[in-house]
């Protein structure tokens, strides 16, 4: 091995090192000087989260795209395009936090749009708030991303706790006295047991009967927990979970003969594979979303949410859920809050905190809703404003049935083959 | 009591799916001495085939299972020389590396079928999806009820094969001393081929009713291996009639202790029960285990 190390190659390789820094040097330095606005991007572009991290970059690519179209961003009277940076999350937190960091150090990204996952987006805060770098995050619904009170984070779509709490209260309001008891069941893992948490709270606040709160584990067989809801007979079952779980539940149902007077689910619900999988057994079935393209909302880029709805869909071939709405918004926020600071990037540390300052006095309205962030309390830094929507499952298609302002159609109830 | 007898019901279907998963993998540990990590794989990959067959050919899980038999049998046949030769290595640790080696397989299957098939979960539809039978105050799933048969079945198939043919005289005495079974005549490897074959098949088709029931995505294969780790270690590895025991067991114990415990505890008390079997009875609840 030694004798393979010649002096020669040694100082070969150390001249020909010296010099591609020397000539490389100017290029890095050029890249912090660009007038334009450098954007990293931290999401699941592989891996298990995959589907969903790469529709948080539809949603962050859709806004990129439509306000490059305009020049970029205007700060100050003069617009700034806006570049976008990806780090492959890979599913996993530990990945998500070393690709923020390439971002952040390679890249010299002046803001951070926010990974898919909840666990991911815990993992990156830190780095953030290391490297002072705002981050915006159009996914993560847990509540935990906010208990620790992140200075450089800031989420679009309120926290699941919130959602879910809000929509059972909607749901009562729609249904009056006729629905009086709920049974709230839910997977024992931190996102399904915040959902069904919400769901508690919920009930409690709009003062239903509790007839039964059960979390029961992801390789939990159904049955059982079927057969006690079926001997509660509660009228509205509300299940914290995924997708999967949701299929497996609504086929446990059905082979033991049981189908509540109302069933609401959470995200999954919405998800294609959802309906798809599931076909004529999906109808009835109750979703809970914090964005549908029918809301009267509307902003100078995108216009209303119709019009955000058909653009997404010309350009990526599907309609868009509230995950990709949430990212594209993020963009709308960064704009809003560069404006108001009115500073030509490259932005150095102190430049970042102040547009870190000035996201969180953030207060528009946006085709995705409106958007204020908490500056206190549980929820710190989420976007506690929008109110969710409770949407219905009929022949397949998802249709907005509460609160009324928000509503497409009327509300099945008691869902079609309830026992 | 009606939610009582509802009880025992839902166990004894459970432990009907447990059955059906587990038999296979106790026969070829028997034979080869591998404990197969990739079990799991073999259910969820059988479930894809059964979601395929009705996405593209229209045909019912309850006929493309005998497709999926015979296709995955024929695999595991392709496969399993491959296994004898790791777990026969003269290298060190042959156990260890066939361990690996499994797993390994299941590696590649879990990630195949997220690269084929992404992560969304497929719904399996048959004729008899929602089909239910009422007795009583007891709702039986015809579904669940199909693989509890299927599962006694197997069972019974299994046990005329290894002992009412000379096929399965071969595999009873490779499973004996594998040695002295090459001595006197009998082709090992061939043997443990077809054992590898015969539990690839039957695991793959206990997927198609498994993915029938719930639903199959890639990541299933984990459950269901470590689902069939449990019945065997409680019916006692290698024992092939423990696992009729073992499996309806714990889906009893698991059904009972959801409904009157609470469902967040059930897998509590079956890794309690495992670890008391473990410590009291290694050999399994009939004493056959290796």
């Amino acid at each position: 091995m030694a004798g393979k190390f010649s002096r020669r190659a040694l100082l070969r390789g150390t001249v020909l090192g010296s010099g591609a820094l020397v000539l490389g040097a100017p290029v890095v330095s050029a890249q912090g000087q660009e007038k334009v606005i450098r954007c990293g991007v931290v999401t699941s572009l592989s891996g298990d989260n995959r589907f969903g991290g790469n529709l948080t970059r539809r949603g962050y690519d859709l806004w990129a795209e439509e306000i490059n179209k305009l020049g970029g961003i205007e700060i100050a009277g003069q617009r700034y395009p806006v570049k976008m940076f990806y780090g492959d999350a890979q599913s996993r937190p530990a990945s998500g936090a070393d690709a923020a960091v390439r971002l952040i150090i390679q890249d010299k990204v002046d803001v951070l749009f926010g990974p898919y996952t909840s666990g991911v987006t815990l993992a990156v805060q830190p780095i953030s708030a290391k490297y002072q770098v705002p981050m915006i995050s159009g996914s993560a619904e847990s509540p935990n991303v906010w208990l620790s009170k992140p200075a450089f984070n800031f989420g679009m779509i309120p926290a699941v706790d919130l959602t879910s709490d809000k929509s059972i209260k909607v749901l009562a309001e729609n249904l009056g006295s006729k629905a009086k008891s709920v049974a709230v069941v839910g997977v024992d893992e931190p996102f399904s047991k915040e959902t069904a948490e919400g769901f508690r709270h919920g009930v409690q606040e709009a003062g239903l009967e509790l007839k039964r709160f059960e979390l029961f584990p992801a390789n939990a067989d159904l049955t059982p927990i079927i057969s006690k809801l079926k001997d509660d007979n509660p009228d509205i079952v509300a299940v914290g979970g995924h997708e999967s779980v949701f299929i497996n539940f609504v086929n446990a149902a059905v082979s033991l003969d049981y189908r509540p007077k109302a069933l609401i689910m959470h995200y999954g619900v919405t998800s294609a594979a959802f309906i798809n999988q599931l076909g004529e057994k999906a109808n009835g079935a109750l979703g809970v979303s914090v964005w549908t393209a029918g809301l009267p909302y509307r902003d100078d880029l995108f216009g209303t949410a119709s019009d955000y709805s058909e653009l997404s869909f010309a350009r990526w071939g599907t309609h868009p859920d509230y995950t990709e709405a949430g990212c594209s918004a993020s963009g709308l926020v960064l704009q809003d809050a560069a404006r108001r600071l009115g500073k030509a990037p490259p932005w150095d540390q102190k430049t970042r905190v102040e547009l870190t300052k000035a996201i969180e006095e953030t207060d528009i309205e946006t085709f995705y809703g409106p958007v204020a962030f908490a500056k206190e309390g549980d929820h710190f830094h989420n976007n506690i404003k929008p109110v969710p929507v409770v949407v219905q499952i009929k022949d397949g298609k998802v249709v907005p049935v509460a609160p009324s302002s928000a509503a497409e159609g009327e509300l099945q109830y008691p869902m079609p083959g309830a026992s | 009591m009606d939610l009582f007898l509802q009880t025992i019901m839902n166990g004894v279907l459970i432990g009907g799916i447990l059955i059906c998963l587990t038999i296979g993998f106790q026969l070829t540990f028997g034979v080869l001495h591998v404990i197969d990590f990739a079990v799991g794989g073999w259910a969820m990959l059988g479930g894809y085939a059964a979601y395929w067959l009705v996405a593209l050919a229209g045909i019912d899980p309850f006929i493309s299972i005998f497709l999926v038999f015979v296709l995955f049998a024929l695999i595991g046949r392709a496969v399993g020389p491959l296994i004898y030769h790791v777990r026969t290595s003269r290298y060190a640790r042959p156990d260890l590396m066939a361990l690996a080696f499994t797993f390994g397989l299941f590696l590649l299957m879990r990630g195949g079928a997220l690269w084929l098939w992404s992560y969304n979960s497929r719904n399996v539809e048959s004729v008899f999806s929602g089909e239910f039978l009422t007795v009583g105050p007891v709702t039986i799933p015809v579904l669940r009820l199909s693989a509890f048969l299927m599962a006694l079945l197997i069972s019974l198939g299994v046990f005329l094969l290894l002992y009412r043919t000379r096929f399965g005289m071969a595999v009873r005495a490779v499973a004996q001393n594998r040695d002295h079974a090459g001595l006197m005549g009998v082709d090992v490897k061939r043997v443990s081929a077809y054992v590898y074959g015969l539990y690839t098949g039957i695991t793959a088709s206990a997927g198609v009713l498994i993915a029938t029931i719930y639903s199959v995505n890639p990541s299933v294969g984990v459950r269901y291996t470590l689902f069939a780790f449990f019945v065997a270690v409680l019916a006692g590895l290698g024992s092939v009639g423990g696992v009729l025991i073992a499996g309806l067991a714990l889906g009893l114990m698991e059904s009972v202790v959801s409904t009157y415990v609470g469902t967040r505890y059930s897998l509590l008390v079956v890794f309690g029960v495992l670890f008391l079997v473990l410590l009291i009875a290694p050999k399994g609840v009939l004493g056959r285990g290796i």
